[in-house]
């Protein structure tokens, strides 16, 4: 009876709810079929689906663009906290430590907020209270009055050292870029400690955050090189991957792309990510690379999560593909409003 | 002197008790392998099911298939007694 215990019937129970929601996600075709509508056409769509309850309770004082983008954070940040209602013990444990990431777009978000010196309300509309921080810790972050203070009030949080290491440093450059990214590097290297801490499961989301932080550098080398960035861009990658800082440093040295391509194929082992960089070679918009990459990433995390069925992986994988249709639904809006063309919004869509 | 006698009913009485002991493991391992085996269709059926209240038939339907087994385990049972 070895491996039997009540543990796996909680990890199985989580296991299938999280792979019937994914089922529930939005289809390929319905995204085809909205790229064919009008902005109310696809607030009424959507207003079919999931989020219904949003979009109803919503609907009086919102409308238009706007009435959408609420309705699709305050969905993603429902359905992320029921995840980490009902997921078991050590899931638990993981899946908050990947949710902290909102955490962090929130208070730098409050913090950008505060420092344009915006409206408390029109902060509060761009919030997704996702992570660990709630409505009522942001609404309190919301209603402090200077960036300094908004600080101040993290107090206790994991991130706050970066926050206090680097804030005098962003007002003064009136830039949060380089605050934003510590705080992402310091995230990742929590999710690498928290997956080593010797908790159960532990190794398999070592392995999710790996693919993560390799195809987040990518996607930076790519952008790095549209961009024309040639310096030093140590400071831009994340570490912890399986590529280490210096190879990357060096690959996005290279001149010409075939190069950059050629060598970075030589690193790479999976075979997905090898036939994507393949078809990446012809495509010169940053967006497609883009999309190609994050379909890859979500691909490969499907898959992995079929080798591991009841792990972690399947959790993370539905959180990952909510992200995306939320996004993808906010872009199919953002872009029906300014009058895109079907074909272009499509290259931007992850389907 | 042995008392042929009461040895002979002696074996008998042993052969129908270990007979019976022999039933009960059938019955009785057959029940616990049914659990293990339902205790995972069990959990991914309730998961299922509170996703989707469709699923309830279907969801307990195949939660009783391990319940075979059992019948399995009461045939030997029955075969053994009988």
């Amino acid at each position: 009876m070895a491996g039997v215990s009540s543990g796996s019937a909680q990890y199985i129970y989580a296991c299938t709810r999280m792979r019937v929601r994914k089922s529930q996600l939005i289809p390929r075709e319905d995204y085809l079929r909205m790229l064919n509508m009008s902005l109310p056409e696809i607030t009424r769509f959507i207003g079919e689906t999931n989020y219904r309850s949003e979009i109803d309770e919503l609907g009086t004082s919102f409308s238009g663009i706007n009435l959408v983008e609420v309705a699709l954070s305050w969905n993603l940040a429902k359905e992320y906290q029921s995840i980490l209602e009902l997921v078991p013990g050590e899931l638990k444990h993981f899946t908050a430590s990947y949710l902290r990431r909102w955490d962090i777009q929130n208070v730098v978000t409050v913090l950008r907020g505060k420092m344009q010196k915006l409206q408390p309300g029109k902060i509060k509309e761009v919030l997704v209270p996702a992570g660990r921080l709630d409505r009522v810790a942001l609404d309190r972050l919301i209603a402090e009055e200077s960036p300094e203070r908004v600080a101040e009030a993290l107090k206790g949080e994991r991130f706050y050292p970066v926050i206090e290491r680097e804030l005098p440093r962003a007002i003064e450059t009136g830039s949060f870029a380089h605050l934003e990214n510590e705080l992402y590097k310091g995230y990742y290297a929590r999710l690498i400690t928290d997956a080593k801490g010797g908790i159960k499961g532990g190794d398999i989301f070592l392995k999710y955050i790996r693919l993560e932080i390799d195809i987040r550098n990518i996607q930076n080398l790519f952008r790095l090189r549209a961009g024309h960035v040639r310096e030093d861009v140590r400071e831009l990658l994340i570490g912890g991957g399986s590529f280490t800082i210096d190879e990357l440093q060096r690959l996005s040295g290279l001149e010409s792309q075939d190069e950059f391509i050629d060598s970075l194929k030589r690193q790479v082992k999976m075979i997905p990510l090898l036939n994507t960089l393949e078809e990446i070679r012809g495509k010169t918009a940053l967006h497609e690379i883009e999309v190609a990459l994050t379909r890859v990433q979500l691909d490969q995390m499907e898959q992995m999560s079929k080798r591991y069925a009841f792990s972690i992986l399947p959790v993370l994988v539905y959180l990952e593909k909510k992200k995306y249709e939320v996004a993808n639904l906010r872009a199919l809006a953002r872009g029906k409003e300014v009058g895109l063309p079907g074909e272009r919004l499509q290259s931007y869509l992850v389907m | 002197m042995v008392d042929v006698g009461t040895t002979l009913e002696m074996v008998q009485a042993s052969q129908v008790g270990l007979k019976a002991v022999g039933a009960g493991l059938a019955v009785g391992l057959a029940g616990v392998g049914t659990g293990l085996g339902e205790m995972g269709i069990g959990a991914a059926a309730v998961g299922a099911t509170a996703e989707n209240r469709d699923m309830f038939g279907l969801a307990l339907l195949f939660t009783v298939i391990p319940e075979t087994i059992v019948i399995f385990g009461l045939v030997v049972a029955l075969l053994l007694l009988f």
